[in-house]
């Protein structure tokens, strides 16, 4: 339980002259679900681009499962079980459902160029074997009615599931979520935090969200890590962050 | 009976499931796409699944006489409960899957049941929370294990344990599989085989006691009357504790002996018919409804060739289509145009929604459009009507092949006798009836005259050809205050026949004048809206909107001129309508699991716009009511409705005409 | 009345009156539309992948098309100089991958475009300071391409097709099939349409865009190299054929700049089109009607399919 999966070293990042991140450093555990929040502006989602590889930080390093990047590749994030979902949604709107899903095991497809290219012998079986994992995340997330349609034609929150499903299909150890229940209805929402909590228990998925709703990331989360203006300014259990009295004049008493 | 041929050999439905893994053996019984693939079960498979539930559920306690529920999506495996449970002589009881906790629990308690058989962690904590509640339920059995691998409450076990426990026992122990052998045949016709529960509009839900020789006679009698086979294909996706899918998914399953096809989800049917293509259909008007407001949602953005090509041939189809079903004489070129357009239109159109292969398609449980069943008709499916009660185990009376009115159900079949009282109710006896209601002599003996006949508790009338039409729910009809009559639901029908129109509640008993409640089809009206730019950010603004008032005024106007043209219902004119806020709902009792309108409950909840309706100063009027969501929880809804007046003139003519 | 029917009528009349005629004008309308959606192809490849539109598609079908007859030339065998000239199109996938591309990630289209002229006057100097800039002639026997004509008896009237244009005609089917066999099925295609969808999603499920893009632009340098080899048999090697890229612009206005079935859909009926307007209503106007019956033919098109040959309504919802 006590591995740690990922650590954030002393961090900085800067984008011309604004200073995005200053020095943060916190680490994610294994098997924990680890929330990052923070007012708009704070530089949550800059770190979620730092721990799967979009940007590389100034200075310091993300050491993942025990190995230092001083830059680390978004390939070799995702070849080492970072799997993410973005604020916005980056899925592929011209494909279908199934073929989102499909694209997330593209770094597990291994057979042979010519036999894939035939159609043939280990290229059948492996694709095979491929699409019956992917019918297993789309009956987890349950959208099974939804297989065969073009994402792009698909209402927001279904969307956000899709998402989901590619990144899991990745068997990723380490999954990143930014803002998994932005625009969602109660319904939506409540689907979510339950397809969140079933892959943490069910299959050990450790987990990193950014979400603005307090009261989904106090009852998710194992720790929670707060940023403002790019420093770090907590970090501990939910209730700890809750009694935080920098945590409230920043954040909570001004939000909520 | 008379006229009747001899039923199966086997009297009760375990006997039937015997002799069917005995005679079909290796054919399909069942499937359920699962993972994305069909899965397929014999009737040999079958009935050794059954077997070992069976003897599963002996191990659990359950007896004969016991009262089990099943609740949950059509899934194998419940259907299979449901034959297990009957082996053991229990009765099993299903129960609507989307009922609200007390709804549950009322009849759980009232059926004093002691299993449930669930589907998944939803149902599970449906029915620990009644448990709290002090229903009788000694055991929860679920389905699906997903997110109850670490559920620790007491009495809750998975089917498969269930099933693997009873397979043990079979195998280690043969008297054991002996002793199941003679509990199937200690059974007999006379009895109990289910018992269902139907969502009263008005009062709470009764059980209704149902027969094995009884519902196998009904079964037996309807594939006699369609000369239904073995090889049909039927899609099980219909509520369970419904007569309806208990009668086709089940009982005729077994009578018959054909294919069930269990959907993937319930938001995959569509397609899942799709890929079936099921031979044998029965559903209720709205699934009806729905393919068609598909259909047409979808020609709008189509491209201009195919939206000419589907107008032309659906003109041609409207001409001479249910003609050509029927066999009457057709000229020449509108055969050739027709053949035409199967292979264009109408082809693929039956093709997308899986119905190229219906052989014999029924609607019932309320009144179909009148259109919308032309329309399914002229494209060539042989679509009917048949008129049934869960009392009666479906059947009342069929539309025979060839003999479609469109405004009738069709004759009673043979053995079932029908007659209309001096009051105009519609009376039934048949061998096909239901014993008695659950616990409750009362209802029965209200129910049921000494000498066999049920009263339907609809108006009815018997027309030339031999016929039967309902008219309205008996206690239903009314009367306007200068006396003339006024059926409530026959308006509502005709408002509910244009696509745009969900619901409707129509008002007038005792009252000066016909008005009533609208609520919009939000898929309809949403791509109405969509095309003609209105923006809308909820369903209560969409409803709200005054072009969406104007294009339900031109439906109310043209209901109107059709009642107009009525003599008997010409004084019915609508002369004052609102949108309702929200879609009335099941969850918040406004409507039976079932769809059909609580009105009593409704008249009481919306009290206020009923009021504002009848005061002719009244344009617009503020409300605050209580909704729940789909998980349960309750909101406020608040809002301003708008009061439509119709123009008077019309109205007026209306009526001197039809009093001249 | 005379002037309408010698539009709608007449020229339907010459078609029925002398079939096999007609099928001989089709035919090397075919030939020719079998061309014009190779270089297409090359447009919409980048396209997709890259987001540029690459201005240097036409100079790089000179390019390779010189590179083989020049390597030829310099005593290469003339399979050894067609590998040759493969491998110079790879390296330049390669040069452009880490010159242009990869420094060039996210700066506005234009930009991209611009590098793109640059690359074209770049490979023109290239061409020109290696192999000289005069004319050169294919070397269609040295690499095993037919020669003459066959002669069809259809109902007793001839029917001539020309070697080449069946050679040319089965090589183009056989490049476009194998490519749409490696789009569909293969990894890498699979990954190319992910890019060609969302380079951050493609990013985020790991998927080397740099990989990619070389992949593609080698991609293109193939289909440009046999349109190459094709287009120079029947004339000369020259920068003059350059302006063969402009054939292309109709047939990606017709078939959209992200549709590969567009392209090859598009460029046959250009083809077919232009050979027939040519050939039926050309001496109405007088014959110079080649230089703008393609964009005629085009805009045509448009006018009853909006969205393009292949074009799906996109639906985009928030």
């Amino acid at each position: 339980m006590s591995n740690r999966l990922l650590a954030v070293e002393r961090v900085s990042l800067a984008f011309g002259g604004v200073q995005v991140i200053r020095d943060v450093s916190f680490d994610i555990l294994e098997g924990e679900i680890r929330a990052i929040i923070g007012p708009n502006g704070a530089g949550k989602t800059s770190m979620l681009n730092l721990i799967s590889g979009l940007y590389h930080p100034q200075r310091g390093a993300i050491v993942l499962k025990g190995i230092r990047y001083d830059r680390l590749r978004p390939r070799v994030a995702a070849t080492n079980g970072v799997a993410r979902t973005f604020q916005n949604i980056a899925l592929f709107k011209g494909m279908t459902t199934l073929d989102n899903i499909m694209s997330g095991r593209i770094l597990k497809m291994h057979a042979n160029f010519l036999c894939q290219l035939v159609h043939y012998g280990p290229a059948r079986a492996e694709e095979i074997r491929h699409r019956q994992f992917v019918e297993k995340i789309i009956d987890f997330l349950e959208i099974q009615h939804i297989r065969k349609v073009v994402v792009g034609r698909l209402p927001y929150g279904l969307q956000k599931r899709v998402e989901l499903g590619r990144a899991l299909a990745a068997e990723p150890d380490l999954l990143l979520l930014d803002e998994p229940m932005a625009g969602m209805n109660l319904e939506e929402k409540e689907d979510m935090s339950r397809f969140i909590l079933d892959l943490n228990a069910q299959f050990g998925t450790t987990i990193a969200l950014i979400e603005h709703d307090m009261r989904v990331v106090m009852d998710l989360s194992s720790r929670i890590v707060v940023l403002d203006h790019g420093e770090k300014i907590a970090d501990g259990t939910p209730e700890q962050v809750r009694a935080n009295q920098a945590v409230i004049d920043s954040y909570l008493g001004v939000a909520r | 009976m008379p006229g009747q041929s001899e039923g199966p050999a086997e009297d009760t439905f375990p006997k039937l499931l015997r002799r069917n893994a005995r005679i079909f053996a290796e054919r399909t019984a069942m499937r359920e796409k699962d993972l994305g693939i069909w899965q397929t079960w014999t009737w040999t498979d079958v009935l050794e699944r059954v077997c070992a539930l069976a003897a599963g559920f002996a191990e659990l306690g359950v007896a004969r006489g016991d009262r089990v529920a099943i609740i949950g999506d059509n899934r194998p495996r419940l259907y299979w409960s449901i034959c297990a449970v009957q082996m053991l002589g229990a009765i099993p009881v299903p129960v609507y899957q989307e009922a609200v906790a007390p709804e549950m629990a009322f009849v759980l308690r009232h059926a004093e049941a002691t299993v449930a058989v669930v589907e998944n962690q939803e149902q599970v904590d449906k029915v620990l929370e009644i448990l709290g509640a002090g229903a009788g339920i000694r055991h929860i059995v679920y389905d699906d294990a997903r997110g109850l691998k670490d559920c620790r409450e007491r009495g809750v076990v998975s089917l498969d344990s269930i099933e693997n426990a009873g397979r043990a026992v079979l195998q280690r122990d043969d008297g054991r599989a002996l002793w199941l052998e003679r509990e199937i045949d200690r059974g007999g016709g006379g009895d109990i085989s289910v018992i269902l529960y139907t969502s009263g509009t008005t009062d709470r839900p009764k059980g209704v006691v149902l027969t094995n020789s009884g519902t196998i006679w009904a079964a037996h009698a309807a594939k006699l009357f369609d000369r239904l086979t073995e090889d049909e294909e039927v899609l099980a996706y219909l509520p369970m504790a419904w007569i309806g899918d208990h009668m086709f998914s089940y009982a005729q399953w077994l009578v018959i002996g054909y294919c069930v096809n269990c959907p993937e989800s319930r938001d995959t049917v569509v397609e899942n018919r799709r890929e079936i293509g099921p031979t044998y259909v029965f559903a209720p008007p709205r699934v009806y409804e729905n393919l068609l407001t598909l259909t047409m949602v979808r020609m709008q953005d189509a491209s201009w060739l195919k939206r000419t090509m589907f107008a032309y041939f659906l003109g041609v189809a409207r001409r001479c289509g249910e003609a050509i079903l029927d066999g009457r004489p057709v000229a020449l070129v509108d055969r050739l145009r027709y053949r035409l357009g199967s292979i264009l239109v109408y082809g693929p159109l039956k093709g997308r929604y899986g119905l190229s292969r219906i052989r014999v398609g029924y609607t019932a449980g309320e009144a179909i459009g009148p259109e919308i069943f032309s329309f399914y008709r002229s494209l060539g499916l042989n679509l009917k009507q048949l008129y049934g009660q869960t009392e009666a185990a479906v059947y009342i009376t069929n539309q025979p092949d060839g003999e479609i009115f469109p405004d009738t159900v069709g004759r009673p079949l043979p053995g079932i006798e029908v007659r209309i009282d001096e009051t105009g109710e519609v009376h039934y006896r048949s061998p096909g009836i239901f014993r008695e209601y659950f616990n409750n002599s009362e209802a029965t003996a209200a129910s049921k005259t000494t000498d066999g006949w049920v009263r339907s508790g609809d108006a009815g009338l018997i027309d030339q050809h031999g016929h039967l039409k309902i008219i309205d729910r008996f206690k239903d009809v009314g009367r306007l205050a200068n006396g003339s009559l006024f059926p409530p639901k026959y308006i509502e029908n005709k408002l509910k026949f244009f696509p745009n129109i969900k619901e409707a509640v129509a008002f007038g008993d005792g009252r000066d004048y016909v008005a009533c409640f609208i609520n919009i089809d939000l898929i309809a009206v949403g791509s109405w809206a969509e095309r003609n730019g209105v923006v809308y950010g909820s369903y209560q603004e969409l409803a709200a909107d005054p072009r969406v008032y104007d294009m339900i005024k031109d439906h109310v106007a043209q209901v109107n001129r059709e009642l107009a043209a009525e003599p008997r219902v010409a004084a019915c004119q609508i002369r004052r309508f609102l949108v309702l806020p929200k879609e009335l709902d099941a969850d918040d009792g406004e409507v039976t699991r079932t769809s059909k309108v609580r009105r009593a409950f409704v008249c009481e909840r919306y009290a206020p716009l009923i009021e504002a309706l009848y005061d002719s100063g009244c344009r617009h009027r503020q409300i605050r009511i209580g909704v729940t969501f789909e998980d349960g929880r309750k909101g406020l809804l608040e809002g301003e409705v708008q009061i439509a007046e119709m123009p008077e003139g019309l109205a007026e003519g209306a009526l001197r005409e039809a009093a001249e | 009345m005379d002037a309408l029917a010698d539009i709608f009528i007449d020229p339907f009349v010459q078609m029925a009156a002398n079939p096999v005629f007609l099928v001989k004008v089709i035919w090397e309308g075919l030939v020719a539309g079998m061309l014009y959606a190779l270089i297409a192809l090359g447009f919409v490849l980048i396209y997709k992948a890259s987001g540029v539109f690459n201005f240097a598609q036409g100079i790089m079908v000179v390019f390779s098309a010189l590179t083989l007859v020049g390597l030829h030339e310099r005593g290469l065998p003339a399979y050894a100089a067609l590998i040759g000239a493969l491998l110079v199109m790879l390296l330049l996938a390669i040069a452009v991958e880490r010159l242009i591309l990869r420094p060039l990630v996210n700066q506005p289209d234009i930009t991209l475009l611009m590098a793109t002229i640059g690359l074209t006057s770049l490979l023109i100097g290239l061409g020109e300071i290696v192999f000289g800039g005069e004319p050169k002639t294919m070397i269609t026997r040295e690499l095993g391409l037919p020669s003459g004509s066959i002669r069809l008896m259809i109902a007793d009237r001839p029917l001539v097709l020309q070697k080449l244009d069946i050679a040319a005609g089965a090589t183009a089917l056989l490049l476009i099939t194998a490519l749409a066999v490696f789009f569909q099925r293969t990894r890498i295609g699979r990954a190319l349409r992910a890019v060609a969808d969302d380079h951050q999603a493609a990013l985020s499920v790991g998927i080397s865009l740099n990989q990619i893009w070389i992949i593609v632009w080698f991609t293109a340098g193939l289909v440009a190299l046999v349109t190459g080899i094709m287009w120079s048999a029947k004339s000369d090697v020259s920068f003059a054929l350059e302006i063969i890229a402009l054939r292309a612009l109709p047939v990606l206005i017709l078939g959209g700049l992200t549709s590969i079935p567009g392209a090859i859909v598009g460029g046959l009926i250009i083809g077919v089109g232009e050979k027939l307007g040519e050939i039926y209503w050309g001496r109405l106007v007088g014959g110079a009607i080649d230089s703008w019956l393609a964009y005629f033919i085009a805009l045509i098109f448009l006018l009853l399919r909006p969205q393009g040959l292949f074009g799906e309504k996109i639906i985009e919802r928030v």
